[in-house]
């Protein structure tokens, strides 16, 4: 459509920051304590991972997009935002992608990960995702049900799949299964830009790590 | 030789006059608070000239805390005498917190609905004004106008058609942040529309050269957007300047509220200036900036100049 040269990027962020922020809060009052269940969902799936149990790591990363999807989007978001329930769909998506993945024997490396720096980056960006994100909101003086924590709220599952991926998954399902994370990674920094959150910086720190990682793993993949 | 009353002396004479008369003194304060208003130039019809806009400010989703803090705000508007209240499809939930908030209240009698049609909406033009009037809660809304020259050809014809139909009472088109001023210039020059929004502030006045005075010939009633930049000229003002002296005796601005809107307002081509908040206390600044004496053309450039000195 030819109008939307017109736009700005702040058109595309049509709530301010209080409503946001009561958004995450939000999730957090409404679903609190599956909290603790999805933080040891993902643990368990970096552990798995790092252990070489990689398809079983994607299985368990499936449910947590679903949940997010159809929760966080198309549930409340969607209220907020036009683009809500397109990307309620993607994260549906990303979800069957991550279980496809978990179910075609060659769709997920099997070997135990050796150390490389796609490895140490995507374990970094798992850990982050799972024990740091949800400690941003406390640093910034937010209430704990801020928190944005892996599979109730989308960047911290964009973040921690992006690094199980970097750990599991190579060629072209690695990329595959990559592009919404770091499609959603990317269009959280600029809506935290937009809002002007603080710690906007650092989730493009993380955008700029996960896709120097992935670029490293194909570059080095290719020339075996 | 003798000097005529001014128009607080007046009022006080008035007021004594009146009271001997029996005539309640809340009534005169009354009528002394309220706001002005301006001839919407195919009709006739008079607009109070401070309006509300949603955009940002009342997309709450369904969190009833925020609904019940907007809910408020629109509460404040309508007691100051506020009529046009502006939204979009692309507004997320702000026609449902409206839809809310009228629920809550009632529809007052002054209340000028204004909202639009915007392609990525999805659905037909007649789909979603149905389908916004039905978030509103209303029957028909006064103003339907094209968001941001979308698909604005075939838009209007629908527009015209629901008009002639009785549906809505006025149609008109829409831009914002300097955008496809050209165009929109076209549209303004060869269709019969009622109104043209447009960003006209003190920092952002590209509309004086040529969709102003296009409005003024052609008989276009013109709401102005973004008054206060987005919120942040006027809070830049707050944070760093008092208001000059001059501008409380001379143009009647004893708030940077007062000093923005007033400006825009006393354009002759301004109907309406739309400003968003989400606080009660931020709505009575901008409904008092409505209300006389509005800024002389020799105060406009000065305030222009302490503007453009900052």
């Amino acid at each position: 459509m030819s109008d939307w040269d017109s736009y700005r990027l702040q058109d595309f962020v049509p709530f301010s920051a209080e409503v946001y922020f009561r958004l995450q809060e939000r999730m957090g009052e409404a679903f609190w304590p599956l909290h603790l269940a999805m933080l040891a969902a993902g643990a368990a799936a970096l552990f798995l991972a790092l252990r070489g149990r990689r398809r079983l790591a994607c299985l368990l990363l499936a449910p947590a997009w679903a949940f997010v999807g159809v929760a966080y989007f198309l549930q409340r978001y969607g209220n907020l935002n036009w683009a809500g329930d397109y990307l309620g769909w993607a994260f549906i998506g990303e979800g069957g992608l991550l279980a496809v993945l978990a179910a075609i024997p060659g769709g997920a490396a099997t070997r135990v990960p050796r150390a490389t720096l796609p490895v140490i980056v995507g374990t970094t960006l798992a850990t982050a995702g799972l024990l740091a994100w949800p400690l941003i909101a406390l640093l910034f003086g937010y209430a704990w049900l801020h928190a944005e924590t892996f599979g109730i709220h989308p960047t911290p599952t964009a973040v921690t799949t992006l690094g199980l991926l970097l750990i599991a998954s190579r060629g072209a399902a690695l990329w595959l299964a990559a592009l919404i994370p770091l499609l959603w990674i990317a269009l959280s920094g600029l809506t935290l830009t937009v809002l002007g959150a603080g710690w906007a910086p650092a989730v493009f720190v993380v955008l700029a790590l996960g896709l120097g990682a992935l670029v490293w793993k194909s570059a080095v993949t290719g020339q075996r | 030789m003798k000097r005529r009353p001014d128009r607080r002396e007046f009022l006080k004479l008035a007021a004594t006059g009146l009271a001997l008369a029996g005539v309640p003194a809340g009534l005169l304060r009354a009528a002394a608070a309220s706001p002005v208003r301006k001839a919407i130039p195919t009709s006739g019809e008079m607009l109070p000239v401070i309006g509300l806009g949603t955009w940002r400010t009342f997309n709450v989703g369904s969190d009833p805390q925020l609904l019940a803090e907007r809910t408020e705000v629109v509460r404040a508007f309508f007691q100051h005498g506020g009529g046009l209240v502006d939204c979009s499809p692309m507004y997320g939930s702000a026609a449902d917190t409206m839809g809310y908030a009228l629920r809550k209240l009632g529809t007052p009698d002054s209340l000028f609905s204004a909202d639009k049609v915007w392609g990525p909406a999805g659905g037909s033009a007649r789909e979603q004004v149905a389908r916004q009037a039905q978030r509103w809660g209303i029957e028909t809304f006064d103003l339907m106008q094209v968001h941001n020259l979308s698909n604005w050809r075939d838009y209007l014809d629908v527009l015209r058609e629901l008009k002639a139909a009785g549906k809505i009472r006025y149609i008109g088109i829409t831009t914002s942040h300097g955008r496809r001023h050209r165009e929109f210039e076209q549209v303004m020059a060869s269709e019969d529309i009622d109104f043209a929004q447009l960003t006209y502030n003190i920092t952002h006045r590209e509309a004086e050269e040529r969709l102003l005075p296009l409005a003024r010939e052609r008989g276009i009633a013109v709401i102005a957007n973004r008054p206060y930049d987005g919120g942040a000229l006027i809070k830049g003002l707050k944070r760093r300047e008092q208001v000059p002296q001059w501008a409380v005796e001379e143009c009647g601005s004893s708030t940077w509220a007062d000093f923005l809107l007033k400006f825009i307002i006393s354009h002759p081509a301004v109907s309406c200036a739309i400003p968003a908040t989400t606080r009660v206390d931020h709505l009575n600044e901008n409904m008092r900036a409505g209300r006389k004496p509005l800024p002389s053309p020799r105060c406009r450039q000065r305030m222009i100049e302490f503007i453009e000195s900052l």
